[in-house]
């Protein structure tokens, strides 16, 4: 398998880290100075149960970069959310360290973290948790309401987020009137009033339909394009993680068993449990052209179709299938070719099969 | 109006079946013990009885005439506090009932007339339109015609302004500490304990210190009611804000709120709906309080009940005492309907005007009217409606033509009924009955209920009251077994009949809200003096909450098992035996622990007829002014109460529990 | 404060019907602290308070109207919360106000020239149904006419609430009387019994007193037992039964008016007033069936009485001038 220079980057692993996670440990029942006299890291789980602890994040280590968005996969109780909590302080983790752009948040003061909240931080939540009393524009000015912004500027720009999130013309409606899909838009521009470069959101489409599911789905990767947010997303749904993911990490009672690009996950399961969770999804619609690419070779012309590198193979099927001359991959930032689509990769992705 | 009240029932696993069998032979053999043992285990001997009420009593008097703190008498900063409650109360008054008056004696004129009732009653049909549209409008235009045709509007308007500041103080002072205690555990505990105590002690016992400290007058009336109003209101201001949901908490949080931006503009705003249910039990609670406070100088509607029964006038007693369901009917529907439109909030529509303004330019409107037509101020004495004479003469006509049969049947009541029962518990060994509750406890909640339980009732013990406490015990079984008879088939009829709800439900709040002394005199002209009377009274008050708790346990019971035992072709019967009545047990046996309260809410007001238990001594005590006597009395109705409640909760939260183990299994 | 209200309209009726303001005299009131007036839960109280009030309102007092109970006023006097009463009856609360007297709190401003009876009493057409009435021997041979199931053999006699003492018991006792007392708890049930027996002209014997409506509206009579006297309470050599005490009816006398010692200071002319104001039996009594069976205010009959009898009531005021 080749690789082209730049799609590493594409992939963000050179790029500033925005949120930086180590070691970190969440366990439910014990104190910190508890944990750590009694070494909890190096605690069995009968320990842990003998002693009446409940781990929810054990020992998770991550980086975040800037404009990425990392999904946080797992099944209920594998403390997904747990984590995403402990990211902000709303949950106090019990030991491990927690950076948000180079500040220390577990250092933080009371007032140190209510600055930090306001000012780089949103957070979209499951059920909404939207404010009852309080209309659309009401809810979205929030934000900036609790920050003191004055009365007509608040209102401009909660104006701005929910045309955003295309609910213009509904800024008078209490929430109860609303659909669900159209409660998360108010929840999605919500978290966006202050303009925050960290986003987190804590499965906000699982309470939804399929279809508004798929919407909102959509939404987001269109926000995101605009926007270039800095994303933490919880989802317990893979097809989901896969769609919206730039690199995900899938958890299994409390650990973080891998973290990796979509494709990476399905290609290369760090262990069973991630090789069974990704047993069923479609290769195609996971791997990207760069790995079914083969060196150019003297017949190849550029007579053919080019696509970037980045593309999935099933959105690039009938291209490949239906042309006669074999197809170009470009470099991901320039238009020159780095090489061709080995055909018989591609069809065995397109059948289901890992390229080798 | 004590429902939704938890009160402290130490958690702890229902005991199984061989423990069960431990402590029935262990009670057997206490039996056994008191058959052949010494006399004191039967009759409680006098170094088992400590004069506590007298101590109780010289302390109480001590605080409220004698201590003071840096230098400031105790009873001059508590009479500092009456004058400063008292200021409102009668600010509403000058504006509602009474208006303002130049000149003294003999010289006495009205320089400034109160708003009239065009304009009071105006305000609350508009109110009522704008919150809850045309029937709440209809419902409180009838309830003000009512008190205006009837001639009770000013002494209705009295009666508002104790009930508004009462309500305004109480509601202020339960949010504090229910949010308090929501802040703090430990606070948490202590406010349960005091308020559970404080909602089961009878409001005449803590009267005599309450006059002491705060002197005669409305401001101690008011002292009073708050005391007696303030639980719910605390108790739902906590439930209300545990139900905040944990994600809205972290909304607010997420966005940066400081502690107090989170409760005010997070979670007091999402508890709003739940909070006002507690306010609305308060409201209620409140007016139940009229005629008491009216006993101690708080005028109003509460006097003309009691003046109007001085007389032996039933249909006026009837007239004022309706005045009152009136004025709860009006306050409570009007407070819901705000709380919901408050909790999920709603826009004017369109060239809507907003309410204050509405209401402003009606009062105007309204005083001008007034001023030009003096029947809007003041309906002339000509065109009042009275049906009192209906009443009397009903009364009368019953008294005369059936008293034979009433006669016969409180007979043979008292004779065979009540009398064997009284009797069986007056002389029933102290320590079997208490060996026979600790059973009790042990078999529906284990170990520590069997402690709360022992130590509640040899509190009655040690304090001198058994006797009297045994006597309560005997009225309040049979109050309740014939509230419960009467109450539960009404509500399981009712669950299958929504459209008979809404007028059920207005019959039951009249029940409740109606002083019971407009119902306690026609018991006594055909039931005599006594026990019989007593009962009747208490069964009346005490039959509501059954009702309602039939009702709602009937309506429990999933709709899909009731489609599986019709497709199995049961019978009515079979299904209310095998499906409903099962399914409905816990919500029942909840609602068997309010009908219980209820009634010894009732205990003190049955005395009035002439009972010999814990409610007489009370009055007693009252009567002598015998501070210690009637704390402890009424003290000792808590603890009847406490037990009755510790077991019945735990016997349902042990149904539940039972249960749920089948199910999962 | 409905006390206030209702007396206010009232006074300013009379002072229209009057027609002319009275000048009060610029010595009084001495102090604009208001005089707190008990009444209570029978009539006469609130009647004669609402009398002195009006008249003390008249010489520009300022006064309140405050609830308490008969015996439960002490401590409010005492505490300075309650500053006069109008009644003070000497059969029950004889003991009671001379220990208050004792404490220097309370003064006693003498008698109303009401003379307070209670006893026991009977519909008139009970001397049927036990002719030798109402002499209280008879009450022995009849006993089973006044009787109810739940106390046959004995008779039922209706009692004053168990606050009000234990007097009827110790008669029984002393008399030997086949009577079984039953106390109600408040005096509003044992009128309520009455009315009902009396409806069906059925047998009942209770505590009634007077001045009261009950013997203005209802034909009966007092049962007479040996009349009281000194000694009868603590001698048992005295009266019928040569070793009991209590063997005698209660006793029948003066209702004083009463006030808080401090409030001589305060107002020493309007305690001069209430020293003055005298009443008499037949006149209160007749009031008192203008106010509980035709159902007039305290206020509008108060009122109606002062505004017709000036030349009575005028005098009582001359420290005012």
């Amino acid at each position: 398998m080749t690789s082209i220079p730049g799609t590493e980057a594409q992939h963000g692993r050179q790029r500033e880290v925005i949120v930086q996670c180590r070691n970190l440990w969440k366990v439910f029942g014990a104190t910190k100075h508890a944990f750590e006299r009694a070494d909890g890291a190096h605690l069995s789980v009968e320990d842990f149960t003998r002693k009446g602890w409940t781990a929810a994040v054990r020992n998770a280590s991550f980086d975040v970069h800037r404009a990425e968005v990392f999904v946080i996969m797992g099944l209920s109780g594998s403390g997904k959310s747990t984590i995403v909590r402990c990211l902000s302080r709303l949950i106090e983790p019990t030991t491990g360290q927690v950076q948000v752009e180079g500040q220390d948040l577990l250092a933080a003061s009371e007032s140190e973290l209510i600055k930090t909240r306001r000012s780089k931080m949103g957070m979209v939540f499951q059920h909404f948790a939207l404010l009852p009393n309080r209309d659309v524009l009401g809810n979205v000015a929030f934000p900036l309401q609790v920050q003191g912004v004055d009365r007509t500027t608040r209102e401009a720009r909660a104006a701005e987020m929910i045309s955003l999130v295309g609910l213009e013309g509904r800024e008078n409606h209490f929430p109860d009137e609303l659909s669900g899909g159209q409660q998360q838009r108010i929840g999605i521009a919500r978290s966006l009033a202050t303009d925050p470069s960290l986003w987190f959101l804590d499965e906000p489409f699982s309470a939804l339909d399929p279809l508004i599911r798929a919407d909102l789905q959509d939404e987001l990767i269109r926000l995101q394009s605009q926007l270039h947010k800095t994303v933490v997303f919880i989802t317990h749904d893979l097809d989901e993680a896969i769609k919206i993911a730039d690199r995900i990490a899938i958890m299994d009672q409390g650990q973080i068993v891998q973290i990796g690009s979509p494709a990476d996950l399905i290609l290369n399961p760090a262990n069973d449990y991630v090789a069974r969770f990704t047993r069923n999804v479609h290769r195609s619609r996971v791997i990207s052209v760069d790995t079914v690419l083969r060196e150019t070779t003297p017949s190849d012309t550029t007579a053919g179709p080019a696509v970037r590198p980045t593309e999935r193979i099933a959105d690039v099927a009938s291209l490949v299938v239906e042309s006669e001359h074999p197809v170009a991959v470009l470099h991901p930032h320039a238009d020159t070719v780095a090489g061709y689509i080995d055909r018989e990769k591609f069809v065995r992705v397109l059948a289901g099969l890992d390229p080798q | 109006m004590h429902d939704s009240v938890t009160r402290a029932i130490p958690a702890s696993a229902p005991t199984s079946r061989k423990p069960r069998l431990h402590s029935a032979m262990a009670l057997a053999a206490l039996a056994v013990a008191v058959f052949f043992g010494p006399v004191w285990l039967t009759v409680i001997p006098a170094w088992l009885e400590f004069p506590v009420a007298t101590v109780v009593g010289d302390a109480i008097n001590w605080f409220a005439r004698e201590a003071s703190i840096g230098g400031l008498a105790v009873k001059d900063i508590t009479r500092l506090f009456a004058e400063f409650i008292d200021r409102p109360i009668q600010g509403a008054v000058v504006l509602l009932a009474d208006g303002l008056f130049s000149g003294r004696g003999l010289d006495v004129k009205q320089s400034v007339p109160p708003l009239s009732w065009l304009a009071i009653g105006g305000v609350a049909v508009i109110t009522a339109w704008r919150l809850g549209g045309r029937s709440l409008a209809f419902t409180v235009t009838i309830c003000v015609g009512f008190l205006v045709l009837f001639g009770l509007w000013q002494n209705a308007m009295v009666t508002l302004s104790n009930v508004l500041v009462s309500v305004f103080i109480a509601a202020a002072l339960g949010l504090a500490l229910g949010i308090w205690s929501f802040r703090s555990t430990q606070v948490e505990n202590i406010t349960r304990a005091i308020m559970n105590v404080m909602q089961t002690v009878p409001i005449f016992s803590y009267l005599v210190p309450t006059l002491l400290l705060f002197g005669y007058g409305p401001s101690a009336a008011l002292v009073a009611t708050v005391a007696y109003a303030l639980p719910p209101m605390v108790h739902n201001t906590v439930l209300a804000l545990k139900s905040v949901p944990a994600e809205t908490i972290e909304c607010g949080r997420m966005a940066g709120c400081t502690r107090r931006q989170l409760l005010w503009q997070v979670q007091l705003p999402t508890a709003l709906s739940k909070i006002a249910v507690g306010l609305n039990q308060t409201i209620m609670m409140t007016l139940n309080m009229v005629i008491i406070a009216s006993m101690i100088g708080a005028g109003g509607l509460g006097f003309d009940v009691l003046k109007a029964l001085r007389k032996l006038d039933i249909g006026s007693g009837l007239e004022a005492g309706m005045g009152i369901v009136a004025l709860a009917v009006v306050l409570d529907r009007v407070s819901q309907a705000a709380a919901k439109r408050a909790a999920h909030g709603k826009h004017l529509q369109p060239g809507q005007q907003p309410l204050w303004r509405l209401l402003a330019v009606w009062i105007v409107a309204a005083t001008v009217i007034a001023w030009l037509l003096p029947l809007a101020q003041l309906w002339p004495k000509a065109y009042l409606i009275s049906t009192a004479a209906f009443w009397n003469n009903l009364v009368s006509w019953i008294n005369q033509e059936w008293f034979d049969v009433l006669d016969a049947f409180r007979t043979f009541a008292l004779l065979q009924v009540m009398r064997p029962i009284r009797d069986f518990l007056a002389a029933a060994p102290w320590t079997l009955v208490i060996g026979a509750l600790a059973v009790a406890a042990h078999w529906t909640g284990g170990l520590r209920l069997v402690i709360y339980t022992v130590s509640l009732a040899l509190f009655i013990v040690l304090t001198g009251y058994w006797g009297p406490a045994m006597n309560s015990l005997y009225l309040i079984l049979i109050a309740v077994t014939l509230a419960v008879l009467i109450g539960f088939p009404i509500g399981f009829w009712l669950a299958s009949r929504p459209r008979l709800q809404t007028a059920a439900n207005l019959v039951l709040d009249t029940l409740q809200t109606l002083p019971t002394l407009v119902y306690l005199l026609p018991a006594v002209m055909l039931f005599r003096i006594g026990d019989v009377s007593a009962i009747v009274a208490v069964t009346l008050y005490a039959v509501a909450p059954a009702v309602r708790y039939g009702m709602v346990g009937m309506s429990q019971v999933p709709h899909a098992r009731l489609e599986a035992a019709e497709i199995s072709g049961c019978s009515r019967w079979q299904t209310l035996i095998w499906l409903r009545l099962p399914a409905a047990w816990p919500t029942l046996l909840i609602g068997i622990n309010q009908t219980i309260m209820m009634a010894f809410s009732m205990l003190i007001i049955a005395a009035l007829v002439g009972t010999k238990d814990l409610g007489q001594e009370v009055l007693i005590a009252l009567n002598r002014s015998q501070v210690g006597e009637g704390i402890i009395a009424g003290l000792c109705v808590a603890c009847l109460a406490l037990i009755a409640d510790g077991l019945l909760k735990a016997a349902a939260a042990n149904t539940a529990i039972q249960r749920h183990r089948k199910n999962s299994l | 404060m409905l006390f206030k209200k209702v007396s206010g309209i009232a006074s300013m009726l009379l002072a229209l019907t009057l027609g002319a303001p009275t000048n009060a005299s610029a010595a009084v009131p001495e102090s604009d602290k208001p005089i707190k007036i008990m009444i209570a839960d029978w009539t006469s109280i609130g009647l004669q308070g609402e009398m002195m009030s009006l008249i003390l309102q008249t010489y520009g007092y300022t006064t309140e109207l405050v609830v308490a109970d008969d015996s439960g006023r002490y401590p409010g006097f005492e505490n300075g919360d309650l500053h006069l009463a109008m009644e003070t009856w000497q059969t029950t609360q004889q003991n009671n106000l001379a220990k208050s007297v004792a404490t220097g709190n309370v003064v006693d401003l003498g008698e109303t020239g009401l003379a307070g009876v209670e006893d026991w009493w009977y519909p008139l057409y009970m001397k049927e149904k036990c002719p030798g009435l109402p002499a209280w021997e008879a009450l022995r041979d009849c006993a089973e006419e006044f009787a109810t199931a739940d106390t046959a053999p004995k008779g039922r006699y209706v009692g004053g609430p168990v606050s009000w003492g234990d007097h009827d018991e110790n008669l029984i006792a002393a008399l030997d009387l086949p009577f079984e007392v039953i106390h109600p708890g408040t005096d509003a049930a044992m009128f309520a019994e009455l009315k009902a027996a009396y409806e069906r002209q059925a047998p009942i014997v209770l505590w009634v007193w007077k001045p009261h409506w009950v013997p203005s509206l209802y034909d009966g009579e007092y049962v007479q037992f040996p009349k009281y006297e000194d000694g009868c309470f603590d001698d048992p050599a005295w009266g019928p039964n040569k070793t009991a005490t209590g063997d005698c009816g209660k006793p029948y006398g003066w209702i004083k008016k009463m006030g808080w010692a401090g409030g001589e200071d305060v107002w020493p002319c309007a305690y001069q007033m209430v020293r003055n104001y005298n009443m008499d039996n037949d006149t209160i009594s007749a009031l008192l069936v203008e106010v509980d069976l035709n159902g007039r205010s305290n206020t509008e009959v108060a009122t109606e009485w002062l505004k017709a009898n000036e030349d009575i009531w005028r005098p009582w005021a001359a420290c005012a001038g």
